[in-house]
């Protein structure tokens, strides 16, 4: 479940969020979009706790963090941390590290689970994703799909309650697209959250459960994914829609 | 020959080294730009006597031999004495003056009170390279440190960073005799000549150096500067009434099998300057990155002077500063821990920007993605970005580390028995620049190779981990 109140984040004078207030139940998969440099990603950050921000609150689950403690690492901010796993555009994997490596370095590091216990989960998801033939190869030695596969396993594995993903589709191609699509749907009828934002709006039909429209650092509207697409409210969603093929 | 140049009148070049050089030739304090000491106004008078013009090279004493072949200068007057092994590269004019060596010791010392007390009891005794008292003490078995002046070898004395000096008479009387915390002990002893020195192929130049010589010694020259710079004593009635030297003649003969030992045994402190330096550079380079990139302004302000006054400043400025400069507050360190500290102190400036560099090339994203997955920071430091940062850093690294290797030899500055100073003294002492350089290459190269080969599988084993930062898969 998340929850956002009156989220405001402003950088020299420049308002990057602007009192945007989002719900999500548990299970449900929402999507982002709208016009690049809107503040989608900088939502993202804040919303796994990476970005402080000035006004307003993040509810992830039980856990509510408020703007004075968005920046000070505190124990709380580090469980706020942990209820969410982020995969970003350019992935960022662990180029030091195995394929195993990137998915088990966090649960054995950070939940102290014994390493092959933890190895024996990790090869259950590669499983799932169809690259355990590479567990012991290195990130660079991956193609594009794969990388992102293995981005996302590595955000799992730490077992978040929400996952959060940044123009996922950009690596894939249409048939591996599908994989992610099934992980993502799986992931969220276990009572989990996922949020997207891409620019995919083809993509994003298909898994989707609602849509929220972003303009200038605002949360314009948000509706259920063939509501928002079909009948927008807000002048600027209907412009994007228009602009956009479902492509 | 003296060089014959159409413009001017017949000029007699010679060579002596003006640094630390008193009273033989140094730089007049009353007047820096000229030169004055009793070699100086020997020479002058010497070339008068000759009909030609007095011109001073200044070089460098432990190379004067070797100066004088490459044809810097005509002669060699420099209280140069002979000895065999110059005897086959040089010609010996008649001595002009006969000197002794004296011992000196601190003022408040009881226990030595002749040489075979050195030797005795084991005690250090400092001594000018290349010269009568160097090869006597290295004959005699004598612990001893050789400097490139007598000013670094008395103060060395002083700080009790050596327990004896033994210095011909002329340079004791100018640079010790009047020092309140020191004291000579024993009659000065075992008589040698300073003499003219000249190219082989010169001998029509010997000649009439010889006969001015006789000039000067017969007229009262001679006796006229020395008695000025007050060094003249009834030793010196023996150059009027016999032609031949009466000095005794110091030999060094190389013997190879001792030779590589000495070398091996230098090879071993170059090893031990260039790991401890390395040590203390690797370390003390952390802080500074560190605070250089994440301080306050003041943090960030001192460590950017630090980086930027050792980056910019010669390494042989700062070892003389730290060996000479250090004991005027106090602080006196023995010669090696000295080069180790200094050139752990240059070397840390650089290996903080390789750190800086090193850590600036892993994306910020990175530190996200570890903390997003719970990892504090030092953790996400520890696991994740430290072993990316060391791979990017490892080859520099390497690098400098050849380079400090190399750069050891600047301890010969400041009396550090290493290989380079090994090179210099042994192949001075024989003439044998060419074989005990080839030996010293070949002890350099057994170092550094095995080193950068070392270094080379590292980091290819690291690379084939992976090559550096992972380029992104996703980029649109």
């Amino acid at each position: 479940m998340i929850s956002i109140k009156g989220l405001t984040k402003t950088v020299q004078n420049t308002a990057l969020l602007c009192d945007v207030n989002l719900k999500l139940e548990s299970g449900k998969i929402l999507g982002i979009i709208g016009p690049s440099g809107n503040g989608k990603t900088t939502l993202l950050l804040s919303l796994c706790g990476l970005l402080p921000f000035d006004k307003g609150e993040i509810t992830v689950g039980d856990t509510c963090i408020r703007a004075a403690e968005s920046s000070v690492n505190s124990e709380k901010l580090w469980a706020f941390r942990k209820k969410s796993g982020i995969v970003f555009q350019h992935l960022h994997l662990f180029p030091h590290l195995t394929v195993l490596g990137n998915i088990t370095e966090a649960p054995v590091q950070v939940n102290k689970i014994n390493r092959t216990e933890a190895e024996d989960e990790a090869k259950v998801l590669l499983e799932k994703l169809g690259i355990t033939q590479h567990m012991n190869k290195y990130p660079e030695e991956l193609s594009g799909g794969e990388q992102q596969r293995l981005a996302i396993l590595r955000a799992l594995a730490m077992n978040p309650e929400v996952l959060l993903l940044d123009e996922p589709t950009s690596a894939l191609d249409p048939i591996r697209s599908g994989d992610v699509r099934n992980l993502l749907r799986e992931f969220a009828a276990t009572g989990h959250t996922v949020v997207i934002v891409s620019h995919s709006l083809r993509f994003l039909r298909g898994i989707a459960d609602y849509l929220a429209f972003m303009g200038k650092s605002e949360l314009i509207e948000m509706n259920t994914t063939e509501n928002l697409l079909n009948n927008p409210q807000d002048d600027r969603t209907k412009e994007f829609l228009h602009h956009s093929e479902l492509n | 020959m003296h060089s014959l140049t159409a413009f001017s009148e017949p000029v007699l070049r010679w060579g002596g080294d003006p640094s630390g050089g008193a009273p033989y030739v140094y730089a007049d304090p009353a007047n820096p730009q000229t030169y004055t000491g009793f070699d100086y106004e020997f020479a002058e008078a010497l070339a008068r006597e000759m009909h030609l013009k007095a011109e001073f090279v200044p070089t460098d004493w432990e190379s004067i031999v070797a100066s004088l072949q490459r044809k810097e200068f005509d002669v060699i007057i420099d209280g140069f004495e002979p000895t065999e092994d110059r005897a086959r590269e040089v010609l010996f004019s008649k001595p002009y003056y006969l000197f002794r060596l004296q011992l000196t010791v601190k003022r408040t010392d009881n226990l030595i009170t002749s040489l075979e007390d050195c030797r005795k009891h084991q005690k250090t005794v400092g001594t000018l390279v290349n010269c009568a008292a160097s090869r006597l003490l290295d004959q005699g078995g004598y612990k001893s440190k050789a400097y490139q002046d007598p000013v670094g070898a008395y103060q060395d004395l002083e700080l009790g960073r050596v327990d004896a000096v033994l210095m011909d008479v002329a340079g004791e009387m100018f640079y010790a005799r009047q020092n309140p915390k020191l004291k000579a002990v024993g009659k000065p002893f075992q008589t040698g000549a300073y003499i003219v020195g000249i190219r082989k192929a010169d001998t029509l130049l010997l000649g009439r150096v010889n006969a001015a010589i006789d000039t000067l010694v017969n007229n009262g020259t001679v006796e006229r500067i020395f008695r000025k710079w007050q060094l003249w004593d009834e030793e010196q009635i023996k150059l009027r009434t016999t032609k031949e030297p009466v000095f005794e003649m110091t030999n060094t003969k190389l013997n190879w099998s001792e030779g590589l030992i000495k070398l091996l045994k230098a090879a071993s402190v170059t090893v031990l300057l260039a790991f401890g330096a390395m040590i203390i550079a690797v370390i003390l380079g952390i802080p500074l990155a560190v605070g250089q990139s994440n301080g306050g302004p003041l943090t960030r302000a001192l460590c950017t002077v630090y980086i930027e006054f050792f980056r910019g400043t010669p390494v042989l400025v700062q070892l003389l500063f730290l060996y000479f400069g250090l004991p005027v507050i106090g602080i006196t360190l023995p010669g090696w821990l000295t080069a180790i500290v200094g050139l752990g102190l240059n070397y840390a400036a650089y290996e903080s920007q390789v750190y800086r560099t090193a850590f600036q090339a892993i994306p910020e994203r990175q530190w996200q993605v570890a903390y997003s997955l719970g990892m504090h920071p030092l953790l996400a430091f520890r696991r994740i970005i430290f072993p990316q940062a060391f791979r990017i850093a490892l080859p520099p690294m390497t690098n400098d580390f050849v380079a400090l290797f190399k750069d050891t030899s600047t301890a010969f500055a400041i009396a550090v028995w290493e290989l380079a100073t090994a090179y210099r003294e042994l192949a001075n002492a024989t003439q044998s620049y060419l074989g005990i350089g080839l030996v010293v290459c070949c002890y350099y190269l057994a170092m550094s190779l095995p080193l950068a080969h070392y270094a080379h599988k590292l980091e290819q084993k690291l690379q084939r981990k992976s090559t550096g930062i992972l380029s992104s898969g996703a980029d649109k």
